[in-house]
């Protein structure tokens, strides 16, 4: 079997409860945390939840009344920096994890293309203000004969 | 609390938003979770099974390719779910997760028709359009706790 292919996982008792729920932390360019003070705040927090360690941020997965109390926690660290998302696969989960497989997994080309404009975003929330577009209008036909007439004189 | 549906529908930043004003964004990994548990699916990795494209058959029609259908199967509930929705457009190639055009032509058709409030915005590409991007999403959500709270 190819490696790329998922293989029939060996699931625990937890990976078939519905009330357990992933979810993923992410800490946005410029955040006043690491991902690793925010693994420790996790443990300090003494929830039943497994923590992973990531390079975007960390995972926790538990069941959904300790997720989200353990959420609402660790937002408090640096509320604008910190954002999170639903996971469907568990932590380590053989059909997602890149240990058992090659390349990213799945998700991680939106994750990436969403960490580009996730400083923007921060910024946004950290100072909120009004701020009015330019309109971006096609240019006048006159202007545009002129232009013309121009390169086709100096072509000449 | 209203329940809002997101596109692309596995969103960090859209969801993120609504969760932070305390609405529930309707996304995509609680669908899959669901699959991903049900005891009745007899191969795990196999995420969609042959009774998906004849779920999907509620929101396309039988010529329309399985591979749509199976899709919709999925997320299909989340539309019937949505009291709102909000959608990216103009995002670039490789946004989203669903990894099929009709789909996405599809599921943003059925929320357009579906009488609920829209958000339609233009993914930002530098500071000032993600300022209007996260403020239309401020005042949309606003918009709606002021119509829930009326009725």
């Amino acid at each position: 079997m190819s490696p790329n292919l998922t293989m029939s996982p060996d699931l625990g008792k937890e990976d078939w409860d519905p009330d357990v729920i992933t979810r993923m932390i992410f800490i946005g360019p410029g955040a006043h945390v690491s991902e690793q003070e925010i693994v420790s705040e996790f443990h300090m927090l003494g929830l039943p939840l497994t923590i992973k360690n990531t390079c975007y941020g960390s995972m926790i997965s538990g069941k959904s009344e300790d997720v989200y109390k353990a959420i609402e926690e660790i937002r408090k660290l640096d509320p604008s920096h910190i954002f999170t998302k639903e996971r469907g696969f568990a932590p380590g989960d053989p059909r997602r994890c890149r240990g058992h497989r090659f390349g990213p997994r799945e998700g991680f080309h939106q994750m990436e293309k969403e960490y580009r404009i996730l400083g923007f975003v921060s910024e946004a929330l950290d100072n909120p203000k009004e701020v009015e577009l330019e309109e971006k209008k096609p240019i006048e036909v006159d202007e545009f004969k002129k232009i013309m007439n121009e390169c086709l004189e100096n072509k000449e | 609390m209203v329940k809002i549906a997101i596109y692309p529908p596995n969103s960090l930043i859209l969801a993120d938003l609504l969760e932070r004003k305390g609405h529930t964004p309707l996304v995509l990994q609680k669908q899959i979770r669901q699959k991903i548990k049900d005891p009745e699916i007899d191969s795990p990795p196999m995420n969609i099974t042959e009774e998906d494209p004849i779920k999907g058959l509620k929101y396309a029609a039988i010529e329309v390719p399985s591979g749509v259908r199976g899709r919709m199967a999925i997320i299909g509930p989340l539309i019937d779910e949505a009291e709102a929705a909000i959608l990216v457009d103009g995002a670039p190639y490789g946004f989203g997760c669903i990894g099929c055009a009709r789909t996405n032509e599809l599921s943003i058709f059925l929320l357009r028709n579906k009488g609920i409030p829209v958000l339609e915005l233009t993914y930002p590409t530098n500071q000032d359009e993600t300022y209007v991007m996260v403020n239309e999403i401020n005042e949309f959500v606003d918009s709606l706790e002021e119509t829930a709270g009326e009725e």
